[in-house]
């Protein structure tokens, strides 16, 4: 009989617009004050914590395999193995799908899961031909080589990658993920003005979450370094008083003259952590530990990388059709807003029986969203994006928001750049 | 060839002529060089000396972390006249000159503490070898003691190392590691403590050779004319000396004959031929040694090491280990406390009422890591990790696995009762609940708390990253348990733990407050404050008490005051003008706005406040006083008596277990100077007798609250002394 997936409780940072609040701060700082947090409100001792996994995309040098740093910063014990996992936007629920399936393949017990994410401190890369003058200058010896090196040097050397727009660009098919979200306004007919209001719907629920104290339950305050004066309370992305007039002021852009995607209907770049403490069922009672809710079935999904917006509706087809469920079962639902045009593009999509006959071979469509129940408490676009942590966090507030409403079955879906959709069905305990 | 072991622990062997000699002192923890332990080492010496076919002489010792920790203290305690002690030192002389004249080289391998005398033999070496064992410590800590370097450590290390180097060891006292003396050159090499025998057969090699042995002078003193002219001459000489005194002047007052000795001793003696040098240190050293500065410094230093072996309570096994804390109230005290956790590598749980407070004990303790950042004691990776296991909350999640709490949150018996008992239902029923209060009683604090046995004082003193002293204050309920726990984990935290017994004040603030009211009852009567603190001051006392009084705050001050006044009646003499300062005209001393109080704080140079003569006449008018002169003398002893009245009593009560906890409480607490030994051995000093008439004195002239207490008479009738015995 399969175990369980029980998550016992998880806690996010406030999520801070990228060059902000938290620029100074890296993502193994965020993911250790989370992590010592959920071990200090948990109680749990930590020497019965079996592995740390944390997903992580930007993989900052200085902190390799960033999941074994924040281990050892958030205290826990030198004994405690712990890795990173990638899989772009997906990471953060990479981390808990990860080790449910070791629960379930009897490697360990108890885990602690989430991701993090510094877009603020993604470098800027010296280019190939730096590199190598960097390097053939180190190896010269001699004055006369030295110079030979020096002599071969151009200004265009200097030219440097921007490191989060080269992680932005699908190597394969060779878009920006804005542009990608430009490609599904097309095939699904979402105009400009859609999108705005799409945002600014976003902003308001958002702001109205925070106004009510909804999201705080799920936030950890952060005294900010390197003063610690200034406690970060509340996410920053938000606006109450985002109008149509004013995103209507931007120009698009990732197509500057037939686009329709812009940065107030795009999610911003942000830095945050979450994390969860996840064990079996049988190990929860054990311990006497009430978990807030179950990882029921989850599945990821492959499509072509310049449609990789449409991710929510291929995996969560997957994930409903493994765990015998279908969008009836749903009563809450977290849609990662990459793109209010990739948003749009998969209500569309699931509401739409032509589309269900030409990509899943079935009758019927998956299921219309009923937009009451969708992204209730705000999304990425007024949010913000970290990309490492947000699967996280839709599990995280999914199941806050299912107690609150009395509710069972949640999804949480994201698209992944490079052209996945990861799809977690959720249940309240 | 190997000889048995000596009497004293010197183990020689002899094999491809060289001489390895093992010193690993019988029946101690450590090694030192007692008198029998050189005169066996004199015969050893003048053995080899005596041996044919002998190439190398090594000498390490046999105690892992200790190479030799010293001469005997108790030997130099015990010298009660100059000639005595500089035969002490001469002999020791002669036979370290023994030493150096053994016909082959000589090595001393250096792995753990070399201090004092162990350096010097180690100088009248050849070569010496460090490792890089966090335990080798390399200095010549005597001025600490009040003596200077005996044998020989004020010739042979200036000539080694140069004038500059040897006199910043010499009068800071302070050892280095084994890098750090081979930068400085008091070592020819640091090995790794691994490999230290390959390392040292190595080194015995290449000093075979005689460009080997040229390459190490040459590391020594690689430059030695310019050494000469920048250093040695005696110009040269004359001026560091001048700058060297005037920093010692500034740091000590005067006060310390020690270092200011060891400077003359170096500036006069370094041209001079190394004989006449010694004669003039072992002169010097004698005269010094029967100093009753140097008795005080010494028997501190025993009371000191005593206190760290001290449990604070007898129970079986070991104390409770604490493995996660919690800190309630991040203000300056309670952030102070939460850093000196995370330094401890502990993780803490800091609560406070909303988010922005708690920010403020993140700041609190990020500030100290900066001023440690700046002393370079910390790097900013380290400083990051440590601030990692603070953890902020507003709410009690986090409490329920906490070994230890400590309250620290405002002054107020009702707020603290109340927010204790909400702590008690948060925490298990055995986790220690210490409370940093500084005034209120113990056991009322436990009233009604469940598990009482749990609930104890722990008043840390501000600020708490450099004051080193905690008052460990049980309640009637305390268990022994709790005591022990606290007392190791105050050890854990880098403090001097001091068990006192509950009253009003405990002991610390029982014997400063008065103290500081005596002061301001001067300043009622038309003292001024400048003279007052020059006259404590001139005592030794590191600030003045008006100085005092703004630093602690005068609202601080007068609360205390207010609290003592009510509990122990009216010989804790009340001076309101302190209420009338900070609630009339409010003013508070460093803190608040304007930083005035009895002087005024803006910018580096501390003046009187001009207002204050106006205020002071206006109270008098009003309370009815004339203002009258008091002499030197009675300023002196109406401050420092009242103080020594109060902590008999405070023996008499069983406060202390000991007067030595009350010194050292004393001298961590509020910085009563060392070098006068401690508040109770000034006592002793003065003698009962003289104290009980000054007393009597001082109450029929400035009132009954100077009446000596019944031990005082009793000590005076019986001729008691406070010590009645060097400690030991």
């Amino acid at each position: 009989m399969k175990e369980r997936i029980a998550i016992i409780d998880g806690i996010r940072t406030p999520m801070c617009k990228a060059g902000g609040v938290f620029k100074d701060i890296q993502a193994d700082q965020l993911g250790a004050w989370i992590v010592t947090e959920l071990i200090a409100r948990s109680e749990i001792d930590p020497a019965l914590i079996d592995e740390l996994i944390m997903g992580n995309v930007g993989n900052p040098t200085h902190a390799m395999n960033i999941a074994r740093v924040i281990a050892l910063k958030a205290g826990l014990p030198q004994g405690l193995p712990a890795f990173t996992v990638h899989r772009n936007c997906g990471s953060g629920n990479e981390a808990l799908t990860t080790a449910a399936a070791k629960i379930q393949a009897g490697d360990g017990d108890i885990y602690i899961v989430g991701g993090t994410e510094s877009m603020s401190s993604m470098p800027l890369l010296y280019g190939p031909r730096m590199t190598e003058f960097f390097a053939n200058l180190v190896k010269s010896k001699t004055l006369s080589q030295k110079l030979g090196v020096i002599s071969k040097f151009r200004p265009s050397f200097l030219k440097p990658v921007i490191g989060i727009v080269q992680g932005l660009t699908d190597p394969v098919c060779g878009l920006i993920m804005g542009k990608t979200a430009e490609l599904l306004a097309r095939e699904f007919h979402i105009t400009r003005e859609e999108q705005d209001r799409y945002a600014v719907e976003s902003h308001k629920k958002a702001a109205a979450a925070i106004e009510s104290g909804r999201l705080a339950e799920e936030i950890l305050p952060i005294p900010v370094p390197s003063c610690y004066k200034a406690v970060q309370e509340a996410d920053d992305g938000p606006r109450d008083n985002q109008s149509m007039d004013a995103l209507g002021k931007l120009r698009p852009y990732f197509d500057r003259h037939n686009g329709t995607v812009t940065v107030g209907n795009s999610c911003p770049l942000t830095d945050a952590a979450a994390a969860m403490l996840v064990m079996s069922e049988t190990k929860a009672k054990e311990l006497g530990l009430t978990p807030i809710g179950f990882l029921r079935g989850y599945a990821y999904a492959g499509l072509e990388p310049q449609r990789m917006g449409l991710g929510p509706i291929y995996s969560t087809v997957k994930a409903l059709d493994r765990s015998g469920m279908t969008m009836s079962d749903i009563e809450l639902v977290e849609l990662n807003e990459a793109f209010a045009a990739q948003a749009i593009a998969n209500l569309r999509a699931f509401d739409s029986d032509e589309f269900a006959a030409r990509y899943f071979g079935r009758h019927h469509k998956v299921g219309a969203i009923d937009p009451a129940i969708l992204n209730v408490n705000g999304g990425a676009i007024a949010l913000g994006h970290p990309v490492g942590m947000t699967g996280a966090r839709l599990v995280i507030t999914t199941l806050k928001e299912l107690h609150r409403r009395n509710c069972n079955v949640g999804l949480a879906t994201m698209c992944i750049g490079g052209g996945q959709g990861g799809a977690l069905l959720l249940e309240a305990a | 060839m190997e000889m048995p072991a000596t009497p004293n622990g010197f183990r020689i062997k002899i094999t491809d002529k060289v001489a390895d000699i093992v010193f690993d002192l019988n029946d101690e923890k450590v090694n030192k060089l007692t008198t029998p332990v050189m005169e066996e080492f004199d015969g050893l010496i003048k053995q080899l000396a005596g041996t044919d076919d002998l190439e190398l002489m090594v000498l390490r010792s046999g105690k892992p972390g200790i190479f030799i920790a010293g001469a005997d203290i108790a030997e130099i305690a015990d010298i009660t006249d100059p000639v005595a002690g500089a035969a002490l030192a001469s002999k020791g002389h002669r036979i370290l000159d023994r030493l150096v004249a053994l016909p082959f080289p000589t090595i001393a391998v250096i792995d753990g503490a070399c201090l004092g005398g162990g350096l010097e033999l180690a100088l009248a070496c050849t070569y010496r070898i460090a490792t890089d064992n966090p335990k080798t410590s390399i200095g010549l800590p005597e001025v600490n003691l009040g003596i200077i370097p005996g044998f020989g450590g004020t010739q042979r290390l200036p000539r080694l190392i140069g004038m500059p180097k040897a006199l910043s060891m010499i009068l800071s006292g302070k050892p280095v590691n084994g890098r750090k003396a081979f930068k400085l050159g008091v070592v020819d090499a640091v090995v790794p403590a691994e490999f230290a025998t390959e390392k040292i057969a190595e080194f015995a090699g290449y000093i075979k050779s005689a460009a080997g042995r040229k390459a190490v002078l040459v590391r020594r003193n690689s430059r030695p004319f310019r050494r000469w002219l920048t250093q040695d001459n005696a110009l040269a000489r004359l001026v560091t000396a001048n700058i060297a005194c005037r920093n010692l002047m500034k740091k000590t007052k005067g006060c310390y004959p020690a270092p200011l000795k060891a400077l003359e001793v170096i500036r006069r003696t370094l041209g001079m031929p190394l004989a006449a040098g010694l004669a003039v240190e072992a002169r010097e050293f004698g005269e010094l040694a029967v100093t009753p500065i140097s008795k005080n410094l010494i028997n501190l230093f025993y009371g000191s090491e005593a206190l760290k072996k001290d449990k604070g309570a007898v129970i079986d096994g070991k104390p409770r280990q604490i493995n996660r804390v919690g800190v309630l109230g991040a203000g300056v005290m309670g952030g102070g406390i939460a850093w000196n956790f995370t330094k401890a590598d502990i993780p803490t749980r800091l609560k406070d009422l909303n988010w922005e407070a708690v920010g403020k004990g993140y700041e609190a303790a990020a500030n100290i890591y900066g001023q440690l950042k700046k002393l370079r004691k910390y790097n900013q990776r380290e400083i990051d990790i440590k601030m990692h296991h603070l953890s902020g909350t507003t709410d009690f999640s986090g409490f329920g696995n906490l070994d230890i709490v400590v309250e620290a949150i405002v002054e107020d018996l009702d707020i603290k009762r109340k927010v204790l008992a909400e702590l008690a239902e948060h925490v298990p029923e055995d986790t220690i609940i210490a409370s940093n209060t500084s005034t209120l009683p113990i056991t009322e604090l436990a009233e009604g708390l469940p598990h009482p046995e749990r609930f104890i004082g722990m008043h840390f003193f501000n600020p708490v990253n450099r004051m080193p002293l905690v008052e460990v204050i049980p309640g009637k309920e305390t268990s022994p348990e709790t005591i022990a726990a606290v007392v190791a984990l105050s050890k854990r935290l880098g403090k001097t733990p001091i068990v006192v017994q509950s009253c009003p004040g405990f002991l610390v603030n029982r014997l400063l407050l008065p103290y500081l009211s005596e002061a301001v009852m001067l300043l009622q009567e038309g003292v001024s404050p400048k003279d007052v603190d020059r006259v404590l001051t001139g005592f030794g006392m590191p600030m003045g008490p008006f100085t005092l009084l703004d630093e602690v705050g005068i609202d601080v001050a007068h609360k205390c005051a207010v609290v003592l006044a009510a509990a122990y009646g009216e010989r804790m003499a009340n001076a309101t003008l302190l209420e009338c300062m900070c609630e009339d005209h409010h003013l508070l001393g460093k803190k608040g706005g304007n930083g005035k109080g009895f002087y005024l704080h803006q910018g580096k140079k501390q003046v009187l406040n001009p207002d204050l003569p106006a205020i002071v006449g206006d109270w008098r008018e009003a309370n009815n006083i004339s203002p009258r002169q008091c002499s030197d003398a009675d300023i002196l002893d109406r401050c420092l008596l009242t103080m020594v009245n109060e902590a008999v009593r405070c023996l008499d009560e069983g406060i202390v277990a000991d007067p030595v906890h009350l010194d050292m409480a004393m001298i961590m607490g509020i910085g009563f100077p060392p070098f006068r030994g401690g508040l109770l051995r000034y006592a002793d000093e003065l003698g009962a007798e003289h104290i009980w008439t000054r007393l009597y004195e001082l109450a029929e002239k400035y009132g009954d609250r100077f009446k000596p207490c019944e031990r005082l008479q009793q000590m005076t009738r019986n001729q008691r002394e406070f010590y009645n015995e060097t400690v030991r």
